[in-house]
């Protein structure tokens, strides 16, 4: 693959916290990468595992699931169904060959700019070394 | 004591009939080419029909559901009565637990089971089958009526071997195997429709708005309702095999489930269908709990 690879990143987050949060990093002109194509919904426990394979099918070769911390979600406890949702998903997709790098589950509040930066440049980092995403997309098979 | 069960059956179902207990009863019979297949008998003078043998794979929990609705509206629902093996009434627990079936609607023939032989050596005598032998379930865990006599159970040395094989690989090598595998799929739907846990009015595969999964013969297509398929059973997989056995193509659907099985074991301690009192793992959670994520 040559160099010039971008990943695409598709990110689902929840409006109350890590939306907030990904404002908050472009009110504080904190630079991070623009691989990331934002999702809001309204919350973590709302992010059916559905759409994260509809993403990778699509064509996106990482995605973030971003909500509240657990405790802090606007709704109560969605975010504690999500982790329960995503501990299992994330290993499942591991399993069928969607190596687990791929999908980042992060807990990002309304005020941690910085740390929705970092996490994205983490995650679009980790993406780029693991390579495009070809596997189960739509349209590549015939390619192959 | 293929013998025994068999008759047990036929006497129970004989007895169920003509005292009116039950509506039917849900069991097997052998076909027209000598294969078996499942039977619904409706008349006492009928029970003899009904055969049991350790070829008789399917879960027949399944068909619970429709006998679940009242024919006509008004009506009590009809009662039947089921033969089931261990791995069946998990099945059928999961499907109480979700309201799907009532308890006293049914009469569970518990079969202490043998376990069922390999599709390959079905009629020589042959071997278990794989997951079988695995299984150390001998008596279901619950029924209204008991046949034949628990045999011992063998000591699994690894409950989870089956596995080990794909997990140790890379994911590229995982990928691989299953775009080999799911290239065979001819979307017949077999393995959802022998599924007892499969019961969704609409399900995503035909669902058209919003269309999830169209209906192209394509690798991605099949992936994506796979996977998801064996997500929606995420906790409620109670092992029975029925979709590898029903799948023409002979896909090993239920590496996908069992691999499911083992996370929400691992991570949950959580075993579907074995305990009624205990939420679904992922329709509930601990506030102060450490997931890998």
């Amino acid at each position: 693959m040559p160099d010039s690879f971008e990943p695409k990143i598709v990110g689902f987050l929840c409006n109350w916290c890590s939306y907030a949060g990904a404002d908050m990093t472009g009110t504080s002109r904190i630079p991070y990468p623009s691989n990331i194509r934002i999702v809001r919904v309204p919350c973590s426990g709302r992010v059916d595992p559905l759409y994260v394979l509809k993403a990778f099918q699509e064509g996106a070769d990482g995605v973030l699931v971003a909500g509240c911390h657990p405790g802090d979600c606007h709704y109560g406890d969605g975010n504690l169904y999500a982790r329960r949702r995503y501990a299992l998903m994330r290993s499942f997709l591991d399993f069928v060959g969607i190596d687990a790098g791929r999908l980042r589950v992060e807990w990002v509040s309304a005020s941690e700019g910085n740390r929705f930066a970092q996490v994205v440049a983490e995650l679009t980092e980790q993406v780029r070394q693991l390579g495009p995403w070809a596997g189960l997309r739509e349209g590549q098979q015939e390619a192959a | 004591m293929n013998h025994e069960i068999q008759d047990g059956i036929r006497i129970r179902a004989r007895e169920l009939l003509s005292l009116g207990e039950v509506g039917c009863v849900i069991g097997h019979e052998r076909g027209p080419r000598g294969r078996v297949r499942p039977v619904f008998v409706h008349d006492a003078g009928d029970a003899g029909r009904l055969v049991w043998d350790q070829t008789c794979h399917h879960n027949l929990v399944v068909y619970l559901r429709d006998r679940a609705a009242p024919s006509r509206r008004g009506d009590a629902p009809l009662r039947a009565g089921i033969v089931a093996r261990p791995c069946d009434v998990r099945a059928l627990n999961v499907l109480i637990h979700e309201g799907q079936v009532a308890r006293d609607q049914v009469f569970v023939i518990g079969v202490a089971c043998p376990g069922m032989l390999a599709e390959e050596a079905e009629g020589a005598g042959g071997s278990l089958a794989e997951h079988c032998r695995r299984c150390k379930e001998r008596v279901p865990l619950f029924y209204d009526a008991l046949v034949g006599e628990p045999p011992p159970v063998d000591a699994v040395v690894d409950a989870w071997e089956d596995l080990a094989e794909l997990e140790g690989s890379t994911p590229g090598e995982r990928l691989a195997f299953w775009i080999r595998e799911f290239d065979r799929c001819i979307r017949c739907y077999a393995c959802r429709q022998a599924c007892p846990g499969c019961y969704c009015f609409e399900c995503l595969a035909e669902q058209v708005d919003p269309q999830w999964v169209s209906i192209a013969h394509r690798v991605p297509q099949k992936a994506f309702f796979h996977v998801m398929r064996a997500y929606h059973l995420a906790g409620r997989c109670a092992e029975c095999h029925a979709c590898d056995l029903a799948c023409p193509m002979h896909i090993p659907l239920s590496l996908l489930n069992r691999k499911i099985a083992k996370e929400v074991k691992a991570l949950f301690g959580y075993t579907a269908g074995a305990d009624p009192t205990i939420p679904p793992p992922l329709a509930t959670f601990r506030k102060d709990e450490e997931l890998p994520l």
